[in-house]
């Protein structure tokens, strides 16, 4: 998502000359571009993310709009702090952007993954979260932070295993997007979401057609505070299946399923599959990580055929 | 009377103001403000013009802050009023988006440099207007790498609208800054941080003047402020405890008597 990020942001850039980019010294091939097209409003901060952060809010409470670069763990876990005094309570519109969401980095080690930077973030004042759920969802995101007159943080993932599919619908406001609908609504289903990218595993399901001949809806969310009067079509799947399975390439604890599932009608069930370490833990490709977790399109299938045996 | 003399009196009426504001919330917090108000005395009474900003990086030093912008007109006396009370927006540290004076909130230290970092950037580099920014530091402050990572930006981007001023009484949460967390050299930390540093007498305003007044060459400015805590009230001064502990009425008119007393001595 780190090139969609980067064009998107530049766009950005150009069209508001109150708006600044600060890097923690990352981008590395990425951003070179903006360095040499905005000149002193591309600063690099240095490897010193409390630093950037406060700078950043600086800028902000001097009528600037900063956006803030970082990998997602350091933009979120070592300056929490910076964000909550310095931007969140001062309701400032400082846009963070953290690469490498969930297990992005993979092999870099868990001191690179970020599986809890949307439930550290999502309980801060004023605070909106973004969590595209593919490539051609990024730009999308990046507009609608950059109008914001508040904090916002933007979870960028690593695309190597997703699956490009067009969506069937997208609303302009929330960002989410539906990607498969019930075949029969009479008939039992199975309501399916996907927080960000982690609907990539539904949609490598359906690109299989693994659920072909399972009555599905599949919806991928984009953005916290969820808003299920705007996202009526969520609310009423829910309603009618009463068999919710979410994913999310974040732990359970603070996720966005958790966050989701008190906003849902009475359900006879809520599986979620989510990100954990394991005390036996080994480190490998994204994809290795999301198998050692049970995040692969086989579970979610599972998943989906016991729901459905069950109801039927 | 001199210039002097008069921020010398400035001074002294903030003092009992503040000691006020204390006896009557039974607050504490006592040394640090009264170790600062000087400082915040010239800054507010003289160095800074309406296109400036001050951030109070040693947040708990606000009622020192309320007091000094009360008495130069910037908080009226209903405000000040509420001071501690249920209903303020004046609590024990700053509150965000409060008073327009006030522009960060503060408390946990190690946030004011790099916010005032980012305000200096943007006034000097991205907007390119005339605009200072002073940033009032604890010893406490200095002892969180925030503070240095921002030292390093300011360094490294000359931002020579920017002064730092520490406010170096030498104690700090649980004792004096030598057996916590020794902070000497202090100066040259500073110094080769890339800031122009001066080393003051941060209760003596012809010095905090000149300080100010001196070319920076470029660089950001640090004062190394060498302060008493709990200056002007004798039992106060120089002890852990005043960081902490609020008066009693009895404390409180010997304290109001010291003060008095300290104002018939003159300055040397």
């Amino acid at each position: 998502m780190r090139v969609e990020f980067v064009k998107a942001v530049e766009a950005a850039l150009e069209a508001d000359p109150a708006s600044l980019f600060i890097t923690g010294d990352l981008g590395f091939n990425a951003f070179e571009g903006i360095a040499e097209r905005f000149g002193a409003r591309f600063v690099n901060a240095g490897v010193a993310e409390q630093s950037m952060v406060g700078i950043a809010a600086g800028a902000a409470l001097a009528g600037r709009k900063p956006w803030v670069y970082s990998i997602a763990p350091f933009a979120t876990y070592r300056c929490l702090e910076q964000i909550r005094n310095d931007v969140c309570l001062h309701d400032l519109p400082v846009r963070i952007a953290g690469n490498g969401g969930g297990f992005t980095y993979g092999i870099m080690g868990s001191t690179h993954h970020a599986l809890e930077d949307l439930g550290v973030l999502k309980g801060l004042p004023n605070m909106q979260l973004f969590f595209p759920c593919s490539n051609d969802h990024v730009a999308a995101a990046v507009h609608a932070m950059a109008a914001l007159a508040g904090p916002s943080y933007l979870r960028l993932a690593i695309s190597a295993y997703a699956t490009e599919r067009a969506p069937l619908a997208e609303h302009g406001a929330t960002l989410t997007r539906t990607y498969a609908r019930r075949a029969d609504r009479a008939r039992p289903g199975v309501t399916v979401i996907g927080a960000g990218h982690g609907v990539q595993v539904a949609l490598r399901a359906l690109a299989a057609h693994a659920l072909d001949g399972q009555n599905v809806d599949v919806f991928g969310l984009a953005r916290f505070p969820f808003d299920l009067a705007v996202d009526a079509e969520i609310l009423e799947s829910a309603r009618q299946t009463r068999d919710v399975v979410f994913v999310e390439e974040h732990y359970a604890a603070g996720g966005m399923g958790e966050s989701i599932q008190r906003l849902l009608p009475p359900l006879t069930s809520f599986t979620l599959l989510a990100a954990a370490y394991s005390r036996e833990q080994r480190y490998g490709s994204p994809a290795f990580h999301m198998r050692q977790c049970g995040l692969t399109p086989e579970a979610l299938v599972d998943a989906v055929r016991v729901r459905a045996r069950a109801a039927s | 009377m001199t210039a002097s003399a008069s921020l010398r009196a400035d001074a002294l009426a903030i003092r009992r103001k503040f000691l006020r504001m204390h006896y009557e919330a039974r607050a504490g917090h006592i040394g640090s403000g009264l170790s600062a108000i000087d400082l915040l005395t010239y800054l507010h009474g003289v160095w800074l013009r309406p296109q400036d900003r001050f951030i109070l990086s040693k947040g708990h030093g606000a009622s020192s802050l309320y007091a000094t912008l009360h008495h130069f007109g910037r908080l009226s006396d209903e405000e000040l009023a509420t001071y501690y009370k249920d209903g303020t927006l004046l609590p024990a540290h700053p509150a965000p988006r409060a008073h327009a004076a006030i522009p960060a909130a503060t408390g946990s230290l190690g946030h004011g440099l790099p916010i005032a970092c980012g305000m200096a950037y943007t006034e000097k580099v991205l907007a390119a207007r005339d605009g200072r920014v002073a940033c009032l530091l604890s010893d406490g402050d200095c002892n969180e790498g925030s503070t240095w990572e921002a030292a390093l930006f300011a360094g490294h981007h000359g931002l020579d609208n920017l002064v730092a001023v520490v406010d170096a009484n030498g104690i700090q949460g649980f004792g004096r800054t030598e057996d916590v967390l020794r902070l000497e050299p202090f100066a040259k930390k500073w110094e080769a941080f890339g800031f122009d540093v001066v080393e003051l007498d941060g209760h003596d305003f012809a010095q905090i003047e000149a300080a100010l007044a001196a070319p920076t060459h470029g660089r950001a400015r640090c004062l190394v402020a060498r302060t008493v805590k709990g200056k002007g009230v004798r039992f106060m001064e120089n002890t852990v405890d005043w960081h902490y502990w609020p008066m009693s009425e009895a404390q409180y008119a010997e304290a109001l008597a010291d003060l008095a007393r300290a104002d018939e001595v003159p300055a040397a």
